[in-house]
């Protein structure tokens, strides 16, 4: 389970989420020092449920997924995010938020910058909002921020925004897998994995920093 | 309030290359309103930013704060203690709050994230529209609350000019009808007679020409 800073259990509505978001190696660390629930005898051995190829190799690509899902969303309590952690381990963080409309496009950004190669949103499907308009606004956030991270060169499919269906809702597993496979398709993030720099390059002197002129 | 908009990425990110210790100071105030640069929008832009020189390899500094107001001297006193650790700060005020960090710190550049717009409201969530030029001789009270110069597309301080169609401005048919508003308040008021009155040219003389404009208080001052 992620504990954050102030020790509130992010299944906790809004505030919870992302008051501190620690960079990728103490989030490992977290993961690999907590507890695990005994739902992993639970574990379905289902081939179905079983990661598909895509995910296999987007695992063994080491690329994360962060993903914000509505707590409406079926099979989506915290026995079950925490099954599914154990499963994908560095590959999929997941994230519930109280209502997709509580999604700020900071978070996305944030898990972006520190740790994510993809983050995507699961929110209710249409007309199906407890909050009425939640998971629109989402969307509309999504789609900022995507027009945003385009601005410095990133794909716009790093970010993402899925409504389940109305009439057939999926659980979280299942979404979750169907992002891996969708994300496993895009280059490992150019803002984590830097291209290493040939021999003999040298960075170029260009500190235009300003002297203090005063005592 | 004062209304801003972000400008466009590429533009910031050329002002801010040459700098390697980078605040990026955000505004509690009007900009926040109309979400251009309040909290979250710094961190949005922070994060970019970072985001950004994380691809081309670039070790630069980048930490955002926001004040509560960047207008005020008592609030940007509160980056005394840190300023010393950057070589530019990047500012989500306004123009007035850009100028007044910059004339605090007057030794580091301070740069403007934003391009600011004008006086205006919040008509409704994620709308906002001007109604007030600032022109310093305010007529509002003889048009029913509606100011032509603000709101009407052609500035006409004597009665329609005949084109509106449906409430809606012939220049701009997104913009309802200043003089529409004007009489229809006028009229709800019994005040119709107040457009018998002949207005004439507006004396610009109190918005513009005079160099900045101030106003002191001696009653506020210590």
């Amino acid at each position: 389970m992620l504990i954050l800073d102030n020790g509130v259990c992010p299944s906790q509505q809004g505030k919870a989420l992302f008051l501190s978001l620690k960079t990728r190696a103490s989030v490992r660390a977290r993961f690999q020092n907590r507890e695990l629930p005994s739902m992993e005898s639970r574990m379905s051995s289902d081939p179905k449920e079983q990661a598909g190829p895509k995910t296999r190799a987007a695992r063994e690509k080491k690329r994360t997924l962060a993903l914000f899902y509505c707590q409406n969303t079926p099979e989506s309590d915290e026995a079950h995010r925490q099954a599914l952690e154990k499963r994908y381990a560095s590959t999929l963080k997941l994230f519930p938020i109280a209502c997709s409309g509580r999604l700020d496009p900071l978070h996305l950004l944030k898990a972006l910058e520190e740790f994510a190669d993809a983050a995507y949103v699961v929110a209710c499907p249409e007309g199906a909002c407890r909050y009425f308009e939640g998971n629109l606004r989402a969307r509309k956030r999504v789609e900022r921020t995507a027009e945003t991270i385009s601005q410095i060169g990133l794909e716009k499919e790093r970010v993402g925004l899925i409504a389940n269906s109305k009439e057939n809702p999926k659980p979280l597993a299942t979404l979750a897998e169907e992002i891996l496979d969708r994300t496993g398709l895009l280059r490992p993030s150019p803002v984590l994995h830097r291209p290493k720099r040939g021999r003999g390059t040298k960075e170029k002197k260009d500190d235009h920093s300003r002297k203090k002129t005063h005592g | 309030m004062i209304t801003a908009e972000r400008k466009p990425m590429d533009e910031i990110r050329a002002m801010i290359a040459p700098y390697k210790k980078l605040l990026v100071l955000g505004c509690g105030s009007c900009v926040a309103e109309c979400a251009a640069g309040g909290e979250k929008e710094t961190g949005m832009l922070a994060s970019t930013l970072r985001m950004a020189n994380k691809m081309e390899g670039k070790e630069v500094l980048i930490q955002e704060k926001t004040l509560d107001r960047q207008c005020v001297k008592d609030f940007v006193i509160l980056l005394d203690d840190v300023i010393d650790r950057y070589d530019a700060v990047l500012s989500l005020g306004c123009g007035a709050g850009v100028q007044a960090v910059a004339e605090m710190f007057s030794e580091i550049p301070v740069l403007p994230a934003l391009n600011t717009e004008f006086l205006g409201e919040t008509r409704d969530q994620g709308l906002w529209v001007e109604n007030c030029l600032g022109c310093g001789d305010c007529m509002l009270d003889d048009f029913g609350g509606v100011c032509p110069l603000a709101r009407c597309s052609k500035q006409l301080l004597n009665g329609p000019c005949g084109g509106s169609k449906d409430g809606k401005c012939e220049i701009n048919p997104e913009v309802p009808c200043a003089w529409q508003a004007i009489i229809d308040r006028l009229d709800r008021f019994g005040s119709l007679d107040r457009l018998e009155r002949i207005y004439p040219p507006k004396d610009w003389s109190r918005k513009q020409g005079g160099g900045p404009r101030r106003i002191r208080r001696e009653d506020q001052q210590r």
